[in-house]
């Protein structure tokens, strides 16, 4: 067995009867932080969400450490459209054991839990991940990294603003003592200031050491961030770029759709 | 009218009003948690009452009152996280779930009310209340176990408001009825949460069964009542608050013991079945509340 | 466009009919009274349920309202003909009104309202109607009901004598009477309206529907035959009680509709018989009866929400399938001469990964054409075109999956454009085919388009009566003309009226001019219409234009300028434009399939683009 930390091999899926993605093969090396980059609706979102266990996989195999999440073979074509799957069907990825087995998720524009408190959010989030060693550590090290976060501790999440949210969602996916953190578009609608303050949280917390797989619609944030960067369009992996060759926006708009923009 | 009637008509309507707050925000808890209605809600009520019943008859070993509120109150715990999965689950993702689970606990509640007609028989039975005393308040003569109940129920809604807030157990329940996605990316197990909710709201829906059998008679089919008035309770105060309900239970409580006062019996449900209509046509949010959902 | 064909012309038209006059003939065989008492009943939930689900089904507005206009028609019966002495057919035909001004009253809350507030809104108002009835129990009895109410004659003959002869009658003339009201309505502008303002309200909003006045219409002319309906239940039982806001009541009339299926008339009135039937068979057995009936909507609505009329459909689709894969078979070994007498080669089975196809091969040439032809045909149609270059190129055509004399496949993984490029590919590999030139004609051409879009090496590519879609499906109204054709091409059942229509217009041609081709739209399988078209949206569309605008791929387009369904103006774009030709190729006089209909000059213009493909050098 490779020393990879997760490997999606083959891995298809989608919205039935649409599928989203197919056939995307990744492998992300332990310690390695990797951007992915691609137009909007090419099924970035839809991926993380799968590899989440949020939606069924259709094929393939996710392994994270070598263990497989997902349930063995292809998903069972429907025989009969009246049949209530939901209740023959198992799921074939639960997300419960791809938190336990370290692999997070921090969704897109998160709007949480609107009628709790931050306190009250940030005290279920480790006990949801059932309470891994160190995390008493790591909640001081979150009044480090978001400082902002502790003058709006009693406030309701629904009072937040996109990018407080977006600090709570990220620290409820640190308490849960991720060993891979997937980061799904952090930037998205936040002010340039703002912007700023995540990407110092984000560089933060790459500094103690938690493997990263950022999406971002923002070319410099993401690779200012990142180790590796892999395009993703029309639903699979088209190029994979290394550190060394990192494109600027203008050299990646003209890699990814080839020509004048 | 003189004083102590007054008295007495405010203390009795105060009293239902306890009552419903009960059966109604076992409802509201459902209903902000699941997302759906439980029709059922009356049935649990009844099946609440019978389980009691059943308890302090001496053929079950003739148990005192308190064992029996603790047996029925488990029971009924243990029946509601079970028909979770047999009544709401199976179509969680369906984009249909209200109705399906509008029909589904309808059924449910057609079951139990013809089980519960098969093993106890079509007769009325009541609960022996363990205080038999009355007591003058304010110049009207009220029975003692009424200020039990009472204070009972208050004390019940208050243990369920801080296990809600306060323990961590309460706010992941909390956060599974706000934002069912990120609660399951959290690591939660959201359908056993709300296969707890359903036994919650069991549970306080059969300790209102058991303390209205012990002031009137109960029958397979008098889980309908409360069914009703907890309806009436929770749309007429919107559920935007734990406390919402609760104001509306005493509100309705209060007409309706007035109402049937002045108006007579038969007319004080057409009464508040007008003032839930008047309700939605004018604030479908609830009296006391916004359009926004909570727990 | 909705293809909304006349009831005489589709395929419910004889199942109807022999039911119909088999309850016409039921009382001869039936004299028994319970019997036909049951049976009246069942014609009393029926159009309770139908009419129901007016509202619940089409108009996906969950309501318990019409409980409540049953039961106003029940007591303003009881009142008018007893209290107030009317004459009871007065009485019974005027309880609509009643029904429908208090429809009318409860619209007014509901209008605002959305979901789970309705349902408690018709609720309570049910609640609200049964209490005013039991608290005016001098009017109307009260709790224990009125009894006793004036029955129905007709010039002096009672419609009891003769074991209810008459009863049974005028039930099964309500019954049709309101199922033909609803038939009308569902295809009327109203029902539209309705089905669109369920399906994507804000859409249907935008559009100009009225969603206040369509609701109020559905629930007003929903009330009409409940109230009917329920005033003919108090003249039947000539009992008039409260009954009929209980749980029992409710939850027969619910199961009627849930275990016929929402949204279709006919599955309301087969459940009825199966569930009054069953509930009358269990009368004796009291809460057990409640209890089964229970189970029974429970299971439906978590097993098999779909409910009967699903089933009836889906076992039929399952006989179709069958049936038209036993045509396949039986034709491969009988047809097989005039086939080969039409083709001039015999054709025989290849396996692929989608299934097993027929193929014709005329295996001599170094240069092969693979024709690939549309929606509900077969291979026999490029008949001109095999004998014609037959003697320069290996000619390959083959019946896809579902079609011709190839068996049916799985309609989920087989029957779409994707699997048919695949089965291309393969026929490619199998049979050695080389750099092949590719003809697709409609459906054909997508499958053409999809096989070179998904990397496949090809000479030339020329595609007839296919419009090139950019996006779906906002591009699809753009390449056609909408006719009630396009609804065909993707419905899974065919009258026979409908296949004779799709037959004339896509081939152009009368039936006995081409007895292969005609056979070839009653043999497809339903589901291979059903899924391409279906799966279409999953097609990436995008890339199947990069393919035309490509400057390596030799491409053209040939059409007939009479085609019916393609949009001239629309291909004729510059953007599909090509060095070979600016704009498609037009064959004089010929309709959606030119090879057939004018082999001539259509052969002509084909081998011409062929031969300036063939001079590109080859890359």
């Amino acid at each position: 067995m490779t020393a990879a930390l997760l490997e999606l091999r083959g891995l298809t899926g989608g919205y039935p009867p649409v599928s989203v993605f197919r056939d995307v093969n990744l492998t992300i090396k332990p310690g390695e932080h990797v951007g992915f980059f691609g137009p909007n609706g090419h099924g970035k979102t839809t991926l993380l969400k799968t590899i989440a266990g949020v939606l069924d996989p259709w094929d393939g195999g996710i392994y994270f450490e070598g263990n497989r999440l997902n349930a063995e073979g292809a998903m069972q074509a429907r025989v009969s459209h009246n049949l209530n799957y939901d209740l023959f069907r198992k799921r074939r990825i639960k997300a419960r054991d791809v938190v336990d087995a370290g692999l997070i998720y921090v969704m897109q524009g998160n709007l949480l839990f609107p009628e709790m408190t931050v306190e009250e959010v940030l005290d279920i989030a480790p006990r949801a991940a059932r309470g891994r060693p160190g995390v008493g550590q790591m909640r001081r090290q979150i009044h480090d990294l978001f400082p902002r976060l502790r003058e709006r501790w009693q406030s309701k999440v629904r009072y937040l603003s996109g990018g407080e949210r977006q600090m709570v969602s990220i620290a409820v996916g640190l308490l849960a003592m991720p060993r891979l953190l997937m980061l799904d578009e952090p930037t998205l609608g936040l002010s340039p200031k703002l912007r700023i303050e995540l990407s110092q949280a984000v560089q933060n917390i790459r500094e103690t050491g938690v493997p990263l797989i950022i999406v971002d619609q923002n070319v410099e944030f993401l690779t200012s961030l990142v180790d590796r960067l892999i395009l993703f369009d029309h639903g699979t992996v088209t190029r994979e770029i290394p550190a060394e060759n990192m494109p600027d926006h203008a050299q990646l708009m003209e890699m990814m759709f080839g020509g004048a923009h | 009218m003189a004083f102590d009637t007054f008295m007495f008509i405010l203390m009795s309507g105060i009293l239902l009003g306890g009552l419903y707050a009960l059966m109604a925000t076992g409802l509201a808890v459902v209903w902000t948690t699941l997302g759906v209605f439980n029709f059922a809600h009356g049935a649990f009520v009844t099946l609440g009452a019978y389980v009691a019943w059943q308890v302090t008859q001496p053929v079950a070993g003739g148990f005192g009152f308190m064992i029996a509120v603790l047996m029925s109150v488990t029971v009924m715990f243990c029946l509601g996280f079970v028909l979770h999965f047999a009544l709401i689950k199976p179509f969680e993702r369906n984009q249909n779930v209200v109705l399906l689970a509008v029909i589904s606990t309808l059924a449910a509640a057609s079951i139990i009310e013809n089980g519960v007609l098969l093993t106890w028989g079509p007769r009325d039975k009541q609960i022996t209340p363990p205080i038999g005393s009355r007591i003058n308040f304010f110049g009207a003569s009220i029975n003692a176990f009424d200020f039990v109940i009472l204070a009972v129920a208050l004390l019940a809604l208050f243990a369920l408001a801080l296990f809600l807030r306060r323990t961590t157990m309460g706010r992941t329940l909390r956060a599974a009825a706000q934002n069912r996605e990120a609660a399951e990316l959290m690591g939660l197990d959201v359908p056993r949460l709300f296969a707890i909710t359903l036994g919650i709201s069991a549970a306080t829906a059969a300790l209102a069964g058991i303390f209205v059998g012990s002031l009137r008679f109960i029958n397979p089919s008098f889980g309908a009542d409360p069914l009703m008035k907890s309806l009436i309770v929770v749309i007429l105060g919107g559920v935007a608050r734990f406390t919402s309900p609760i104001y509306a239970a005493f509100v309705v409580g209060i007409a309706e013991s007035f109402s049937a006062y002045f108006l007579g019996l038969y007319w004080s449900p057409a009464l508040l079945f007008a003032m839930m209509i008047a309700v939605l046509l004018i604030k479908p949010e609830g009296l006391f509340g916004h359009r926004s959902k909570t727990l | 466009m909705k293809y909304a064909p006349p009831f005489q012309r589709t395929n419910g038209l004889l199942p109807v009919l022999v039911v119909f006059a088999a309850l016409i003939l039921l009382p001869l065989v039936i004299t028994e009274t319970y019997a036909r008492h049951t049976l009246i009943l069942v014609f009393i939930y029926a159009v309770l349920a139908s009419n129901w689900d007016l509202s619940l089904g089409y108009g996906g507005i969950v309501n318990f309202a019409h409980l409540g206009f049953f039961a106003i028609g029940l007591y303003a019966y009881a009142i008018l003909a007893k209290v107030i002495g009317l004459d009871p057919w007065v009485s019974l035909l005027i309880t609509p009104l009643f029904a429908v001004t208090f429809a009318v009253l409860l619209a007014i809350p509901i209008l605002r309202l959305e979901g789970i507030y309705v349902i408690l809104v018709t609720i309570a108002a049910t609640q609200l109607l049964q209490q005013i009835v039991v608290s005016q129990s001098s009017y109307t009895g009260g709790t224990s009901g009125m009894v006793l109410l004036p029955r129905l004659e007709i010039a002096g003959y009672k419609l009891s004598s003769d074991n209810r002869l008459g009863y049974y009658y005028f039930g099964l003339a309500l019954l049709t009477a309101s199922t033909f009201f609803l038939y009308k309505l569902e295809r009327s502008s109203i029902g539209r309206a309705i089905k669109a303002l369920r399906d994507n309200k804000y859409y249907a909003i935008s559009r100009g529907v009225s969603e206040a006045r369509t609701r109020l219409v559905t629930l007003s002319l929903s009330a009409i035959f409940p109230a009917l309906a329920g005033g003919f239940y108090g003249a039947y039982l000539r009992v008039a009680s409260p009954d009929v806001f209980g749980l029992g009541f409710l939850t027969i009339a619910l199961s009627v509709l849930l275990l016929g299926g929402v949204a279709t008339i006919w599955g309301s009135l087969i459940a009825a018989f199966v569930v009054v039937g069953l509930s009358q068979l269990l009368v004796d057995y009291g809460a057990w009866r409640n209890i089964a009936i229970a189970l029974v909507i429970i299971s439906v609505v978590v097993v098999y929400p779909g409910g009967l009329y699903a089933a009836m459909q889906e076992i039929w689709s399952g006989f179709d399938r069958a049936k038209t894969n036993l045509i396949a078979t039986f034709r491969r070994k009988s047809g097989a001469p005039a086939r080969a007498r039409a083709m001039g080669t015999t054709d025989q089975l290849v396996e692929t990964s989608h299934g097993a196809v027929s193929v014709c091969d005329t295996h001599s040439g170094a240069q092969t054409i693979i024709f690939i032809h549309g929606n509900s045909s077969c291979k026999e149609v490029f008949r001109h075109q095999l004998e014609a270059l037959r003697d320069q190129f290996r000619c390959v055509a083959f019946d896809l999956p579902g079609h011709g004399v190839s068996p049916n496949a799985d309609p989920d993984k087989d029957y779409n454009l994707a699997a048919y490029a695949q089965i291309v590919a393969e026929l490619v590999e199998r049979l050695k085919l080389g750099r092949p030139i590719i003809f697709g004609w409609s459906l054909g051409g997508y499958v053409a388009l999809e096989y070179v879009a998904a990397g496949n090496p090809i000479t030339a590519l020329a595609i007839c009566g296919t419009s090139p879609v950019r996006t779906y499906p906002d591009d699809m109204p753009k390449g056609y003309i909408p006719s009630p054709h396009m609804e065909l091409a993707g419905k899974r059942f065919h009258s026979p009226h409908e296949k004779g229509q799709y037959a004339t217009h896509t081939i152009g041609l009368q039936k006995d001019a081409e007895p292969i081709l005609w056979q070839a739209v009653w043999r497809t399988d339903g589901h291979a219409r059903e899924q391409a078209f279906a799966k279409l949206k999953t097609t990436d569309w995008q890339r199947q234009i990069s393919v035309i605008q490509s400057k390596d791929v030799p491409f053209v387009m040939i059409n007939g300028p009479n085609d019916p369904f393609i949009n001239h103006t629309y291909c004729a774009r510059s953007e599909f434009g090509t060095p070979f030709s600016a704009h498609p190729i037009l064959i004089e006089g010929a309709g959606h399939a030119p090879f057939l209909e004018d082999p001539k000059p259509f052969t002509q213009e084909f081998l011409r683009f062929i031969r300036a493909a063939q001079s590109l050098p080859v890359e």
